[in-house]
């Protein structure tokens, strides 16, 4: 087991964190987390409001960990503390209802209808005036008119000859907000053979949940995804739209199941009396199978953009039929901006500027800082607008340098925060009248094809 | 503890934003990249020159320690504010002044990151030499306080050689500039060799002129195995006496060369016993007759592996793996000790010898890194420092390592500093009269004893 102390505190980590590039101070960076980490345990330093905000204020974008030379895992360490300090301070009303929501997918469902009612009501005047973290209200996305899931059928059958099947892990964001990334990406899939399974059964990754130390509610959505997902056989891959849920299902999940089996174990072990009343139920679900699943998944879940480019030979020859089709030859510039989460996985972002230079009539212009962090951070553009804001602009700033058409990325919060800052609503229908609108790379492609 | 009074003043110089007195905030600025750690009283950060010399007029009239920071990647314990009080932190100076690569130099504020310097000066075609491995998080002002070095250091000289003036506060506050912005100036004494390596004992240095130079029409990489260890240290010597001066020349032992390949899969011979990582540059034609030399000098030493890097990509590969050693180390044990002996470069082969005799003695791992063109050794041992008999055994392998240092005509530190890791050991390299030369200069400069107490002057 790694523990803090085997970090050298050579610094190295202070040149990848956005915030103490920010910020410029020792204590908002992650071998100054560590540090605290340490004396925590070590009970040199106390739980106090002040410690859990020097914990929070992090994108828990995984840069550090990434390039750590000593191997830490700062993620899972500032997981925990996280969690702890929400134990022990709790938590705003404004992220606590957050976390109510998505720990249910029916809240969910009902809170995207009345909010999309709400948007529809709420006066102008006030969309103008009021902002949510550093983004002003009227520059939020709105919400779809249908939750994605509910307005396909489950199955969706291949065109053409099929190749193979995957299943569509989807994300919240796209159920609930982006459904253009959600049909483009069934479209794509649907014509280069493949059989999509979009399990109606699915919820949210949890990741969100377990940024904020809720980890109850996570453990109820984590066993139900391992289930579903795992329910159907034979597939070729589970997609993920997002990143983050990537990073959820391909990391988080084998070991969140292991280690709770793991304290269930010791718990039984020592025969204790003490109950833990809010695990309880969830642990018990929690059993070796569930374990060999959450493996399974993790080695089947799959980048969207970097499944289809590693299959680009079934995708050209849609690119090409429909380029015979059209006359127009117009080129279209884009630029890329790089999740950190992608940025920082195993796969990187590579295959996605190699994706966009095979595209027809594309031409990509890549921005100087294209995988510098936009700031945005899960919820940390709401709680730390300041920061958050002076990292967006940045971006803004630079994406506009390349001069190009259409700003990509493939994750929906980058994509809030982006749009929200540059003021220009990432809704497929206002492509024209946007200057340089926002949209997942596949939306691209989908309309290439 | 400080007074409120007292602590209200320092508020009132910096502001709410550059002022931290909470324990949670002061315990991020207790350590730096060396073993041991001391809380501050207070940490001001602050962003101009006469902020610095009212935290300093403050911190005189009431005696208060004040120790200098910047990203705190020291390995000796340099930034450790040991009696506590003030540690003024450098990092929200960090404004590049004047790039004027007509003139040759650049000045910098303190809080200036080292490789901000070499992109600010890369499209002029310029560079500013010192590299030490922490050149991407490593600020300026602790580069000048630590005089620092690093590989390239070799050909091109340390820090102090770079410097050509400075903006420095004293104890008393009292602001004093040396040196000018011309590259040839021996007016007055020459004051940049004394504030440069003084680790922020004498003062606190606000802004630095540094002279830059062009870069190299090419550079040549070079790795080289060896079967035999004795060899390898033997082949820097032969290259080095036969006249050519690389730009650097890195030896990395078999262990070393092992925990990087861990780290990350480079393709690292792991039986060398060990390797040389050899760089040269300057006009094509000089560095491929130069190569040829080289090439002959290993294979007389009987090198097992003779490998060029054929891209750019390639030197970028080897070069990521020599700088990331020391964190490598990092996972090895709870703790990491390195050293920087320095020794004549005819005396390698039995430092290297000695070393690990010394380490076999004590029962510890050791992995040897080393500038080994200028001698500059970096043992580098991994060990817990909670286990009292290892750690026992670590001090003990050291204090010999320092003897034998010194045992062969060589020094404490060729690019560390002293700090509190060796400030017990400097009788080993300086008489009595010498070390009470230099107690005079700080009882001259700062007879309070203010500006970072508890280190060796």
């Amino acid at each position: 087991m790694k523990t803090t102390q085997n970090c050298g505190k050579c610094g190295l980590c202070l040149t990848v964190c956005p915030v103490y590039k920010e910020l410029k101070e020792e204590q908002a960076s992650p071998r100054a987390r560590l540090q605290l980490i340490k004396s925590f345990e070590k009970q040199d330093i106390a739980s106090s409001p002040h410690l859990k905000q020097i914990i929070t204020k992090c994108l828990m974008c995984g840069s550090c960990a990434a390039m750590c030379p000593s191997g830490i895992d700062h993620y899972s360490k500032f997981m925990d503390m996280r969690k702890k300090m929400v134990q022990d301070h709790g938590e705003t009303p404004a992220i606590k209802s957050l976390i109510w929501l998505l720990a249910k997918e029916y809240r969910l469902s009902i809170a995207g209808k009345v909010a999309r009612a709400g948007q529809n009501l709420i006066p102008a005047i006030f969309k103008e005036k009021y902002q949510l973290g550093n983004i002003a209200l009227q520059h939020f996305p709105e919400f779809n008119r249908i939750p994605f899931r509910d307005s396909l059928p489950e199955v969706v059958e291949p065109a053409g000859t099929a190749v193979g099947k995957v299943v569509y892990f989807t994300g919240c964001a796209t159920n609930y907000l982006f459904d253009d990334t959600g049909y483009s990406a069934v479209n794509i899939l649907k014509k280069m053979g493949y059989k999509v399974i979009i399990p109606k059964n699915q919820t949210c990754c949890s990741i969100p949940m377990l940024f904020h130390g809720a980890s109850d509610g996570a453990t109820h959505n984590i066993v139900t995804n391992i289930k579903t997902l795992a329910s159907e056989p034979d597939v070729d891959a589970i997609i993920v739209d997002c990143a983050t849920c990537g990073t959820a299902l391909k990391k988080e999940y084998p070991s969140f199941v292991t280690n709770i089996a793991c304290s269930k174990k010791s718990v039984d072990k020592t025969n204790t009396t003490v109950k833990n009343k809010s695990d309880g139920s969830n642990n018990n679900s929690i059993n070796n199978d569930i374990i060999k699943m959450a493996n399974q998944i993790s080695l089947k879940t799959t980048d969207l953009l970097s499944f289809i480019e590693q299959r680009i030979d079934l995708l050209i020859p849609l690119l090409a039929a429909n380029r015979s089709r059209i006359k127009d030859s117009k080129v279209s510039t884009v630029t890329y901006h790089a999740p950190c989460h992608l940025k920082n996985s195993h796969t990187g972002f590579s295959h996605v500027e190699r994706l966009l230079e095979a595209l027809p009539s594309v031409k990509y212009n890549k921005a100087t800082d294209v995988d510098q962090c936009c700031g945005g951070g899960g919820t940390f553009f709401y709680e730390y607008p300041e920061i958050s804001r002076k990292m967006v602009e940045k971006k803004i700033v630079n994406a506009e340098k390349t001069g190009s058409d259409l700003w990509l990325t493939d994750c929906p919060v980058c994509r809030i925060n982006l749009a929200g800052n540059a003021g220009t609503i990432s809704r497929h229908g206002d492509i024209k009248k946007d200057k340089m609108p926002l949209i997942h790379p596949i939306f691209l492609i989908n309309s290439l094809i | 503890m400080l007074e409120n009074k007292v602590k209200d003043q320092l508020l009132k110089i910096v502001g709410e934003k550059g002022y931290l007195d909470q324990k949670e905030d002061l315990s991020c600025f207790s350590y730096d990249s060396f073993t041991e750690e001391a809380m501050p009283d207070v940490v001001l950060f602050p962003v101009t020159t006469m902020q610095v010399s009212d935290i300093l007029k403050i911190a005189s009239l009431y005696k208060i320690p004040v120790t200098g920071r910047g990203n705190g990647t020291s390995v000796c314990g340099a930034p450790i504010p040991v009696k506590n009080g003030i540690v003024v932190c450098f990092s929200k100076m960090d404004k590049i002044i004047e790039v004027n690569t007509k003139d040759r130099y650049v000045i910098v504020q303190p809080g200036v990151i080292n490789a901000d310097i070499q992109k600010a000066l890369a499209p002029f075609g310029f560079f500013y030499p010192p590299d030490p491995g922490s050149m991407t998080v490593s600020t300026i002002g602790g580069n000048v306080a630590q005089n620092a070095g690093g590989p390239r250091c070799l050909k091109y000289g340390v820090t102090v050689d770079y410097i050509l003036g400075m903006e420095v506060v004293l104890a008393s506050g009292k602001v004093v500039r040396f040196g000018s912005k011309n590259i040839k100036d021996v007016t007055g004494y020459r004051l940049s060799s004394l504030f440069c390596g003084s680790e922020g004992t004498l003062g606190l240095a606000t802004e630095i002129i540094l002279k830059v130079i062009p870069v190299p029409e090419t550079v040549q990489t070079l790795m080289v195995t060896f079967d035999n260890l004795d060899n390898c240290a033997k082949a820097v010597t032969d290259i080095i006496g036969s006249g050519i001066l690389p730009a650097a020349m890195e030896l990395m032992d078999q262990m070393t060369l092992n925990a990087i390949e861990d780290s990350s899969a480079l393709g690292l011979d792991r039986d060398a016993k060990g390797s040389l990582l050899i760089e040269i540059d300057g006009v094509k034609e000089a560095c491929d007759k130069e190569m040829v030399k080289i090439i002959e000098k290993v294979k007389e030493n009987h090198a097992t592996n003779v490998q060029t890097a054929a891209s750019a990509q390639e030197r970028d590969a080897l070069w990521t793996a020599r700088r990331a050693a020391y964190g490598v180390f990092a996972r090895m044990a709870p703790d990491i000790v390195s050293e920087d002996v320095t020794v004549p470069v005819s005396r390698v082969p039995e430092m290297v010898r000695r070393i690990t005799d010394i380490t076999d003695r004590y029962g510890l791992k050791v992995g040897i890194l080393a500038h080994a063109g200028d001698g500059n050794m970096h043992p580098l041992v991994p060990a817990d420092k909670n286990n009292k008999d290892e750690w026992n055994r670590v001090t003990k392998a050291f204090e010999e390592i320092f003897k034998a240092a010194a045992d062969l005509g060589g020094t404490l530190s060729g690019e560390h500093g002293i700090g509190l890791a060796k400030s017990a050991f400097l009788p080993l390299v300086m008489d009595k009269d010498s070390i009470e030369f230099m107690s005079q200069i700080k009882k001259c400069i700062d007879p309070d004893n203010i500006l970072n107490p508890g280190k060796f002057a």
